[in-house]
């Protein structure tokens, strides 16, 4: 547990030691701000359209799981990529470490740029919140919602940069999952109901939006964990699959 | 301390190890020489667990290092060949990272730097950035972070190339100097590196052990040992020496050898057997009314030796 801590500790300084995570999240807030303040409307399904012209906190949490896919794959994409690059990743795993503490630590610091990141875009919804509409329901639900959708993204981000010394082809990559996996609940309805059932069952933003109205379903929760979990341990048996190659 | 038996690797069609036996004790330098590709760096990384040997075993103390991978890593230090780091942090950060994922108290940490600092002579560069310190530098900011935790085991891949003539020797002296107390097995194609730091040398050549033994022992075996140089001083009229030196019972060849500015004729004889024959040449020389003005048996140096086993 120590040495997780230990790896998780040294990503965060990492991140918060280089201009990369600023940038990233001036950008990510910049972004927020622009299409919030000005009400550019989320592309949402029809039966929200109207709702999302109220004053509501919905398009806020809808912007930042969308620009989450790219900001997010920016982040975990160096978390293997760059130890491969370098060399590292050799001596990391020769230390006394399992594949699954290097992946856990690695995680766990990504994920506190991801706490950093959701805690710094506080005042937008507060604002809301003090200009009016004062029920916090949908602010707890949305911060929950986003923090379990982002941690989805950084779990298959890990993966994807367990796979390539390349960041950049681990961010591409990344961003294509993520983005697939949160808005395959988009599928035209002519790929038939089975097929567009099953498609909503895989979404993210499906399960997000479970979270995000209010209503904690323990499956949307099991949900975004078992994705966590899966991404990590795919990832954690990619590094151990250097060893027979 | 380390055994290593019939140790296989196949990466895909090729064979990068073929069959690597050798045990190495508690407290011996070992030179790990081969020209580049024989397989050193493979059989490394298969000894600190990073990849698994296709076949084959090793044992670190009577641990198997794939079924007590952690307990076998924890005795070890490993510089991996060009000593990966990270470039964004000060030595002093990169050896307090890997010495709490090591396991080394808070409290005893500051101390235990400050120590290895000392030992590889790193001290005026803790604070600065890794990747702007100078190979040299870097290098033994690798070696500090393989012996951060005081490992019985050292395992170093080519500790000294790309390294300047003094940063070498000053490589060296901490690698003799770590040797002293405690087992380290390095790599090298380097061959002064070799006499210069280690108590034994283990050749491997296309994936196998092709010499192995302390310099001396490897120098008698496979130097020869077994050809003399001879120069003789023939009378006017006698024979040809060379047949004379053929009919010898433990003589298997003689060649002339063109010697400029020789007094006598000279030379090479090769023996059969491994004894000593200048006495018997001497004996035979003066029996055929001969001066020898000069015999030496011959011995291949390390260079050679290297070069034998190798370019085959």
């Amino acid at each position: 547990m120590r040495n997780v801590i230990s790896l998780a500790r040294r990503e965060i300084l990492a991140y918060f030691g280089s201009p990369v995570a600023y940038i990233a999240i001036a950008v990510f807030l910049l972004l927020l701000g622009v299409v919030f303040f000005f009400r550019i409307p989320f592309l949402l399904p029809k039966e929200d359209f109207f709702e999302a012209r109220e004053a509501t906190l919905r398009p806020l949490f809808e912007w930042m799981v969308f620009l989450f896919t790219i900001i997010l794959p920016a982040i975990s994409m160096r978390l293997l990529a760059e130890e491969r690059k370098l060399g590292t990743l050799e001596l990391l795993l020769t230390l006394p470490l399992t594949e699954t503490e290097v992946v856990v630590g690695k995680f766990l610091g990504a994920l506190g740029f991801l706490g950093v990141a959701a805690a710094l875009t506080l005042p937008y919804p507060l604002l809301v919140l003090a200009l009016g509409s004062p029920d916090p329901g949908p602010l707890v639900g949305g911060y929950f919602g986003v923090l379990l959708v982002g941690a989805a993204y950084l779990a298959v981000g890990l993966l994807t940069s367990a796979w390539t010394q390349s960041q950049i082809t681990a961010f591409l990559t990344a961003i294509a999952l993520c983005a697939a996996l949160t808005f395959v609940d988009r599928l035209p309805e002519a790929v038939g109901l089975p097929a567009l059932e099953a498609a909503r069952m895989m979404s993210f933003h499906h399960h997000f939006q479970s979270i995000a109205r209010g209503v904690l379903d323990t499956r949307d929760l099991v949900f975004f964990l078992s994705v966590v979990v899966g991404a990590l341990a795919l990832a954690g048996h990619s590094l151990e699959s250097r060893k027979w190659k | 301390m380390i055994e290593i038996r019939n140790l296989v690797k196949d990466y895909g069609p090729i064979r990068a190890l073929n069959g690597v036996s050798f045990t190495v004790e508690k407290g011996e330098v070992v030179g790990f020489l081969g020209p580049n590709g024989a397989g050193k760096t493979t059989c490394m990384k298969i000894l600190t667990g990073f990849i698994a040997a296709s076949s084959g075993t090793v044992t670190v103390a009577g641990m198997d290092v794939v079924t007590h991978g952690l307990e076998v890593r924890r005795r070890i230090g490993y510089l991996p060949e060009n000593a990966p780091l990270y470039t964004d942090m000060t030595p002093r950060e990169y050896l307090s990272f890997l010495g709490s994922i090591r396991g080394i108290s808070h409290q005893e940490l500051p101390d235990r730097i400050q120590r290895v600092a000392l030992r590889v002579g790193i001290v005026p560069v803790m604070d600065q950035e890794i990747g702007t310190l100078s190979k040299g530098y870097r290098q033994r900011v690798g070696l500090a972070q393989a012996m951060i935790h005081d490992p019985d085991i050292l395992v170093l891949d080519e500790p000294t190339s790309g390294l300047d003539p003094n940063q070498i020797v000053e490589i060296r002296e901490v690698i003799r100097d770590l040797g002293q107390d405690r087992t380290v097995i390095l790599s090298t194609h380097n061959l002064p590196e070799v006499t210069a730091t280690c108590n034994r040398i283990v050749l491997i050549h296309k994936g196998q052990v092709r010499a192995d033994g302390t310099p001396d022992a490897i120098t008698a075996r496979h130097g020869g040992g077994n050809t003399y140089r001879l120069e003789i001083q023939v009378p006017e009229g006698s024979p040809d020496p060379r047949l004379a030196l053929g009919s010898h019972p433990e003589v298997a060849e003689v060649t002339p050898l063109e010697v400029p500015g020789a007094t006598g004729r000279v030379f090479r004889v090769a023996a059969k057997g491994e004894e000593d024959l200048r006495p018997s040449l001497f004996r035979w020389s003066v029996e055929a009314g001969w001066t020898l003005l000069e015999s030496r048996r011959e011995r291949l140096d390390l260079e050679a030796i290297f070069q034998r086993l190798t370019l085959s």
